[in-house]
């Protein structure tokens, strides 16, 4: 009993102190609310991913604070839908808090009403305290995650395309980071090495997985995936474009690219076996983490190379946070998302090597001294000229992945020489008819 | 005389050369399971190295994975213990009344490609709200188990001898506890087959788990598949979360042997 | 009570099993039927329809389903010709009686027991094109590099190699039952003619022990043609579609796609295969027994 009225009176002063040095007015509402929340669990399905990484070892800070206890688990991003998929069908699942990729997912879900509508949440002054600063949060990112004026995630990375590359290779072949798509495919030709285990570029080539980091190249040459409703995957532009991606990856690739994903395109890269890599800029930390790299010390980053139609990588928001609408716990879900994209959180995960979506922590001091050289630059750079998607946005994203992928990886296999104009044109037609099918 | 020796010695290396490719990579994986990931990664490969326990540290610390162990034996055994219950009576009168179109039928059910059930499943576990929940994977295991064990139990009762039955039918006992009492002490070889390689069914079950499974109930194959496709790079952790999941297969396998080489090769001989 | 058990022990032994069967087999095979012939679909937009034959009409018109029926006989056909082969000889050479012939059976069992996901995961390893044993083997042996599971004409035989290494021990242990089992008076009759080793193998094993052996080929070809835990894990279909074979595609389908009646026709179209397939042998070996 003594000792039960003790941690009580802890958890109050706690509470109080939090109050008084936030100076939130809310706290005579707060403290019953806490009280109500303290004891919930919550389940959090999270995804695998630097973010998650950065804040599970601060999970607990949260649990003392709130009292709400927070279960995690976590999967690879392809097994992550289909679980949530398989879950959410079921109509009773007990997931309350889940990463969600707004490009992948989004319409899908939307459709079958399984986020949790934010918006009401983010405006009302009870739920969401003015200094939780919803007003910071990018403009680009939340309305990646907003559907027909509805809030259905809060934005929790940004991720661009951009090039990995080895500065002593660089340096000792005397070439500076390429420019342009004419100037990467002469580096990788260049520095490709294999005799002595150094090839000259990687990038994804697993059917699905290629699309996105195949995007940028996509753009660069004129191509696009949809255009009016429609897919333009076979247009002159986009064929170049998958020759082009073919070709450098054939040529100067490592071997068994066609079934990478960016989990073994890293792990090359990291190993030193690769002089390039063009993938998510979120993939840096694992380059860096002298437990995991043989070059930590080498990565040089540059902003993704233009082509013929100019400079333009993707930037978008990979991972949100939602509410599952058939969470029971949906008031202490909320806290935990809030948590989660707090500036105090969400600057931890950027210091961990994030590339988060609030403003001030691009301005903040620590973070800023902290980046990798360059980072802040091709961030500022890219965002100028960035287009806001990776794939081609749908409700069934991952069969038209499939589809357009098979080009790419064809592509690979042949060095760009199959007959890509005649693959593409198939794919187009088996996309259109996808996007007839759901309506869209 | 000397020329019988050399052929034996001969022959003893033939029997080596068909052993070794078997063993060796089971082997391997045991021996990656104590290397670090830069001592794994190196080619030429190491034989002599420091081993480390790292990998299994993080293996049952990091992932939990005693959690899963758990959940693949509660799995196991339940499925197998309840098919053994439904199926030995069942494989009895199959074999005792020739009851052939039942008999067809349960073949069919060893015959049929598991996914075949998964949409269904899969759609009637979530109307029942029973997707990961260990009675939906003990039933969906025991969909494997059950025709096996009914299979080998039928070709095992056809062997007994039917006299021994009526005898104690004269004696004034009923069928069913003739059957409890003789029928089934007599039974306990082909008992064991049965059990043992439905446990091992279970236990390797992939596809099933991958829909049926979530954090409740993930079974191992599911969890070293789960931390596989991101941690592709620790292949020391992977490596020992494939021993912990092999190894108690094969303690059980080699316990076991004669019954389970009678299992997998059951019903082939006799034609 | 006892009596009631005992004069209808005929249906009441057999009825729990009996429901059990019909309520997770047969009724899932009839609900996977219906669903094939609607156009259920997590990603369309109206409600679910029955569409008659429609799903079947796409699948066939579908290159990706003919594909994967190529691709899953390619893969069977290799693996179970290779392992008859090897376990047929692996049986000849262990059948006879030495000391440590139960460890070897032990270690023939292995292969078979151990967990197929993790086996697969340790090929992937051992496949890997930089890292991994299987081209510095090449190597040692002065053979050229593989890419392995990396392109699209060695991975099926990359997966089949697993697969061998998996089930070639279960032919061998079935062959070498099934020569225990030989009658002795025809091997007399032999070498009292002065028969040589091949001709004994090849004019009294053989055709003595064919039955045996079709047994292990239908037993091995009805689970090869249903492999996933390895394909799955290993490659999950790739590169490209190089490896969707039948099981892979309809997973795909379903639980990739999540278009249930697509993937139900698709599933439909697999148990006709393999269904058939059983039947079909079942026949040949009733007509060629007689």
């Amino acid at each position: 009993m003594g000792k039960m009225m003790k941690r009580g009176a802890v958890f109050a002063a706690a509470v109080t102190a939090a109050a008084v040095l936030t100076g939130c007015g809310g706290s005579a509402p707060k403290a019953p609310e806490g009280q109500k929340l303290s004891g919930q669990t919550i389940r959090f399905v999270a995804s695998n991913h630097t973010y998650t990484d950065a804040i599970k070892s601060l999970i607990p800070e949260f649990e003392k604070k709130t009292g709400i206890k927070v279960k995690m688990e976590s999967y690879f991003e392809d097994q992550l839908t289909q679980k949530l998929t398989v879950e959410l069908t079921s109509g009773s699942s007990t997931i309350d808090v889940f990463m969600t990729r707004p490009l992948q997912e989004g319409r899908l879900f939307s459709k079958n009403k399984w986020y949790e509508p934010l918006s009401p949440y983010v405006t009302d002054t009870k739920k969401t305290p003015a200094d939780w600063k919803w007003n910071d949060f990018q403009k680009s990112a939340v309305e990646a995650t907003t559907l027909n004026g509805n809030l259905y995630a809060v934005p929790i990375v940004t991720e661009w395309e951009t090039l990995f590359y080895r500065k002593d290779l660089f340096a000792q072949a005397g070439l500076q980071p390429p420019k342009t798509l004419a100037e990467l495919e002469a580096a990788a030709k260049q520095l490709n090495d294999p005799a002595n285990g150094v090839y000259g570029i990687v990038s994804r080539g697993q059917r699905g997985a290629a699309v996105t980091q195949f995007s940028s190249y996509l753009y660069a040459h004129g191509g696009d995936f949809l255009k009016g409703g429609e897919c333009v995957i076979d247009t002159p532009e986009a064929v170049k474009a998958i020759q082009y991606y073919g070709k450098i990856l054939h040529d100067y690739g490592p071997p068994g690219v066609t079934n990478m994903s960016w989990p073994q395109a890293q792990a090359l890269m990291a190993s030193g076996k690769v002089a390039m890599w063009t993938d998510a800029s979120t993939l840096l930390p694992g380059l860096l983490d002298p437990q995991k790299s043989k070059v930590a010390d080498k990565i040089g980053i540059a902003m993704f190379p233009g082509g013929s139609a100019g400079q333009h990588p993707y930037m978008v928001v990979p991972w949100a946070v939602s509410i599952s609408a058939q969470s029971k716990q949906k008031e202490a879900a909320w806290e935990f998302v809030k948590w989660l994209s707090s500036e105090e959180v969400m600057k931890k995960a950027q210091l961990a090597g994030n590339t988060t979506t609030r403003n001030a922590i691009w301005n903040d001091k620590d973070v800023l001294a902290k980046l990798h050289p360059g980072m802040a630059d091709v961030a500022k750079q890219t965002g100028a000229i960035a287009v806001p998607y990776d794939r081609p946005v749908m409700t069934a994203v991952v069969e038209a992945r499939d589809a357009i992928g098979d080009v790419i990886v064809k592509s690979i296999e042949t060095g760009g020489t199959a007959d890509i104009a005649g693959l593409a044109k198939a794919a187009v037609a088996q996309v259109n008819e996808l996007l007839a099918k759901s309506g869209e | 005389m000397k020329q019988k020796k050399h052929m034996d010695y001969l022959w003893y290396g033939l029997v080596l050369l068909v052993a070794i490719p078997f063993i060796f990579p089971l082997a391997w994986i045991v021996l990656a399971s104590f290397k670090t990931q830069a001592q794994i990664v190196t080619t030429p490969p190491l034989w002599v190295f420091t081993p480390t326990l790292e990998n299994y540290q993080s293996v049952f610390v990091d992932q939990q994975f005693g959690k899963f162990l758990w959940n693949s034996s509660v799995i196991a055994v339940g499925s197998t213990l309840l098919s053994l219950i439904i199926g030995l009576p069942a494989a009895y009168t199959i074999s005792r009344y020739k009851q052939k179109v039942l008999g067809v039928f349960i073949l069919l059910a060893r015959l049929m490609p598991g996914i075949a059930y998964l949409i269904p499943w899969f759609i009637l576990f979530t109307k029942l709200g029973m997707v990961d929940t260990y009675t939906a994977l003990i039933a969906s295991h025991m969909l494997v188990g059950l025709p096996f064990i009914v299979w080998i139990m039928v070709n095992y009762f056809d062997g007994l001898p039917h006299e021994l039955v009526e005898a104690a039918q004269v004696d004034g006992c009923t069928l069913q506890s003739a059957f409890l009492k003789i029928v089934l002490p007599l039974s306990v070889p082909g008992i064991l087959t049965a059990s043992t390689l439905s446990f091992l069914f279970s236990w390797n079950n992939f596809m099933f788990s991958l829909v049926l499974s979530s954090d409740r109930t993930k079974t191992l194959p599911i969890a070293i598949y789960n931390f596989v496709s991101y941690a592709e790079v620790s292949w020391g952790s992977v490596m020992a979360a494939a021993v912990v999941i092999i190894l108690p297969a094969i303690v059980l396998t080699m316990a076991f042997q004669r019954y389970v080489i009678k299992g997998l090769t059951a019903g082939a001989v006799k034609g | 009570m006892e009596r009631f058990i005992e004069r209808n022990i005929k249906w009441l032994f057999p009825l729990p099993a009996a429901v059990f069967i019909v309520s997770m087999m047969a009724f899932p095979v009839a609900y996977t039927i219906w669903v094939s012939l609607t156009d259920w679909s997590m990603t369309s937009s109206s409600a679910v329809q029955f569409v008659g034959l429609k799903n079947y009409i796409a699948l066939f018109n579908d290159p990706r389903f003919f594909n994967a029926v190529k691709l899953t006989l390619y893969f069977t056909g290799l693996a179970v010709s290779v392992e008859t082969v090897l376990g047929v000889g692996i049986a000849l050479i262990l059948n006879r009686e030495f000391k440590g012939k139960n460890f070897v059976k032990g270690i023939l069992l292995l292969p078979m027991v151990a967990t197929p996901v993790a086996i697969g995961l340790a090929w992937t390893l051992f496949y890997e094109p930089t890292i991994g044993l299987g081209n510095y083997a090449l190597q040692l042996l002065g053979l050229p590099a593989s890419k392995w599971l990396a392109s699209n004409t060695s991975v099926i035989p990359a997966l089949a190699i697993v697969d061998i290494w998996e089930w070639t021990p279960m032919v061998a242990l079935i062959v070498l039952a099934g020569l225990a089992a030989l009658p002795h008076d025809p091997y007399e009759a032999a070498m009292v003619d002065g028969a040589n080793t091949w001709q004994v193998f090849r004019y009294i094993t053989l055709p003595l022990l064919s039955p045996t052996i079709l047994v292990a080929v239908v037993l091995r070809g009805i689970d090869a043609f249903k492999t996933f835990d390895i394909i799955y894990t290993m490659t999950a279909g790739g590169p490209g579609f190089a490896s969707e074979t039948l099981n892979i595609y309809a997973y795909n389908l379903g639980f990739g796609y999540f278009k249930f009646g697509a993937a139900s026709s698709a599933l439909v179209a697999l148990l006709a295969l393999v269904l058939g397939g059983s039947l079909l042998v079942l026949w040949m070996r009733r007509t060629w027994e007689q």
